[in-house]
């Protein structure tokens, strides 16, 4: 059920006057909203899974796993961290200026809008969240219309837990939504595609509000001929079937030698029997693509692929289920190569050498992660220095996500912006700096009131004439 | 000079592609390589100092003095210091993590943005175009620079003097004015460092929303001082007029009008007269230690605000439309709806508001816009305390104004309307820096993390999924 429109600027307003009110300043009191956020993923776990199940065919596991578990376990980390995040900070300075009393103070920077999408949908509504409530703002949470049991319940199960005068959940689709961004926020924070993020932030634009932009884009993967193929096959199709490839950082295609191609696509083969030894049309272990509209972009994409399906994933439109699909052969221009993939397609393009893969991938927009097969150091080093991504990650896929000390964020097209943990509490919170000049440093200060004397210039220009220290090239 | 309009188009982009391929090159990685460039940018500020003055002085009327200790020796000071500081900042992070993620290598590399584009304004030009230009070369990236077609001979001087100290394959001063800075935003840059006005930050932003390009505003407003009673109003007159006489009131952080206690104004308004005539014996006029005003628009913006307001002149500042002088003017009982209270003076104007209380003045100050920096005067912590909670700045400065900027370590940023994004030594780099993390899987890991992979067994599911069932610790409200 939508919000009425014409609600949402009285919405905005109620949580900016609870925000001024003070509300959400001492710190006991948004621990316990952090708490209550933990309980409520606990308590109310199985309508969560229900609604999952129901919108997207989404294992129960997966959901435990990657979803709920994961909110329990940081919001309480969050609330046990706060005390330490929300310090005031006092930085080391020079002594002249010591008296100066030189301070950061952390600001909430005020009401947060919090977009989240449709594919991991607890995880990429509270995760920011949890930096807002950290960080004192109070906030509107906008979840995806795509959902509608699981927005649905959002509607009804954070307000039991949440304090609502401090946050509110809004659905709705494109009339809501556009609502929504004619307002002013302190913060919105948009994790989705490029396409809505350039309205999300042209709409900011007219207000100066602050943005952070989580996106996606397509996520390659680097297969160095001496790793073990195996393992890499495993590791990488373990991360593809993650919500039925439809993550952010999913493994998107990979770049593999040429004469290792069969090797890869054998391994793959092994693996998948091994995931799935039914085939994963039916198994309850792998989810179903969210809607008609993106199965049937994805059956497309491959029905216009001119590489070589080599692992054939059984197709079921009416429950939407698409099983691993692998392709070989891909060259650049195929269909497969066009968008973001988001879904359990594999393309695997043969390349003639490190240097071939390595333009490839900067031939493209930067991804949200660059993931590498290798053991070698320089290859690594390599890797780092000459290619651009949000992360970089070696002989394994998905896992990184599990280091909430890990910021996690896009550059160029993948957006920019940082979340987890004390970097989502960063994100919602304004440094503000300060001083407290004491009467008796007017003695220190007289020289820079004018008029000044040739010594009081002296003094107030010297550091132009300092010695710059010479070069080392 | 601005670089001629019909070839715009393919020249700016040709700059940005070019800038783009010498990034990628990877030129700007070693950190010594760094390190030198910011150390021929303390070379530049240091030996074309008498240029740099002379340009300024015939842009803006800005006196010698200013320039050098505001503009030039922070310049020199900040490049060499941030060199030096680079190595710490450029570091490779590994943060603390659980044990059994340890294995994994958890890192946290500095990876530069790329290609940045920052705009500087006309009243303070060198230090708004090269403060930002320390962290982008800090951090790595390639630049170009568009200062203000404000300042002239400024602008022309830096087209000259940049090419000759830093590599032009890496950063590029382009000049021009509307047409110029239109095609510079149609292109895609990895960050754009804005420093101005709210008006022209929203174009940049609609611009830079077209790219997904991350953006810093370093925007004003009208910041406000709050006087208490108790405090000096003496000394208190004193800070707050010096921090208004720098640059004739054209800078970001200027104390723009006053709230004091209604009986203290007229002690306040005998203060800030005793100063002024401290300050400039024979008045501001035709003193070498005042500016001017920047162009003939803005004096004719000032006067007339000055003309409409409703409040009494105190302090009765002489003009000059020639040379473009305006004296330090006070203005008392100066009250909501006033000329001088509708936006940002920029200028040597200084109105007084009286209030009656403290919770008047907050409820002043909040009724607008977020400013840049919020000044007060007072002794008492629980004062200070209040403001810190109940008000939103940028900044807040206590019993001083302006001096705050001197301190290295202090993140320099607006809120709401006056911006957003962090600069100062540190801060800039980390504008200009992507945080780039990383895990390392080992092989020997498999182990630990077979019960990830389907089919799961029950006892795998429990392990996976224990986080469900952790115990949440009670409310202590």
């Amino acid at each position: 059920m939508s919000t009425f429109a014409s609600t949402i600027p009285k919405i905005r307003d109620a949580l900016q006057a609870t925000f001024r009110s003070g509300l959400t300043r001492p710190l006991p009191w948004r621990q316990h909203q952090l708490y209550q956020l933990a309980r409520m993923a606990q308590n109310e776990r199985e309508l969560i899974c229900d609604a999952l199940q129901k919108d997207l065919g989404k294992p129960k596991t997966e959901v435990l796993v990657n979803e709920v578990g994961s909110i329990v376990e940081r919001a309480v980390k969050c609330a046990k961290q706060l005390p330490e995040w929300a310090k005031t900070e006092y930085p080391d300075v020079p002594d002249r200026r010591k008296s100066w009393r030189p301070t950061i103070y952390k600001a909430p920077k005020g009401t947060a809008l919090i977009i989240s999408p449709w594919n991991y949908p607890m995880i990429l509504s509270f995760q920011p969240l949890m930096g807002a409530i950290a960080a004192g703002c109070t906030a509107i949470l906008k979840p995806s219309e795509l959902l509608p049991t699981f927005s649905q319940l959002l509607e009804e199960i954070v307000p039991k837990y949440l304090d609502p005068n401090a946050y509110r959940v809004v659905n709705g689709a494109v009339p809501e939504t556009t609502k929504l961004l004619e307002l002013q926020w302190d913060h919105i924070f948009y994790t989705g595609n490029g396409k809505v993020a350039r309205i999300v932030a042209s709409a900011a634009a007219k207000h100066l509000t602050p943005l952070t932009l989580e996106l996606g884009g397509k996520s390659p993967v680097i297969i160095d001929s001496a790793y073990d193929i195996d393992l890499a096959a495993k590791r990488i199709l373990w991360g593809k079937c993650n919500n039925a490839g439809q993550i952010c950082v999913a493994p998107d295609y990979v770049l593999v030698q040429r004469d290792k191609q069969d090797e890869l696509v054998k391994a793959f083969q092994k693996h998948y029997n091994a995931f799935f030894p039914k085939g994963a049309l039916d198994s309850p272990l792998f989810g179903s693509i969210v809607s008609d509209s993106h199965y049937k972009r994805l059956t497309s994409l491959l029905s216009r692929t001119k590489g070589e399906v080599v692992l054939q994933g059984r197709t079921d439109a009416a429950r939407r289920r698409l099983e691993p699909t692998i392709v070989k052969n891909v060259v650049d221009g195929d269909s497969l190569l066009e968008e973001e993939i988001f879904g359990p397609i594999l393309p695997i393009v043969p390349v003639d050498s490190l240097q071939q893969a390595i333009n490839f991938v900067n031939a493209r927009s930067h991804p949200l992660v660059l993931y590498a097969f290798s053991e070698n150091e320089s290859l690594k080093q390599q890797l780092v220095s000459e290619t651009q991504s949000g992360g970089i990650v070696f002989n394994d896929t998905f896992q990184q996500l599990a280091v909430s000390e890990l910021p996690f964020t896009g550059v160029g097209e993948s957006g920019y912006g940082y979340q987890f943990m004390k970097h989502t509490y960063d994100t919602f919170t304004q440094l503000r700096s300060s001083i407290d000049m004491p009467k008796e440093a007017e003695a220190d200060l007289a020289m820079r009131y004018p008029p000044h004397s040739e010594e009081a210039v002296r003094a107030l220009t010297a550091a132009v004439y300092k010695p710059i220290p010479a070069s080392r090239l």
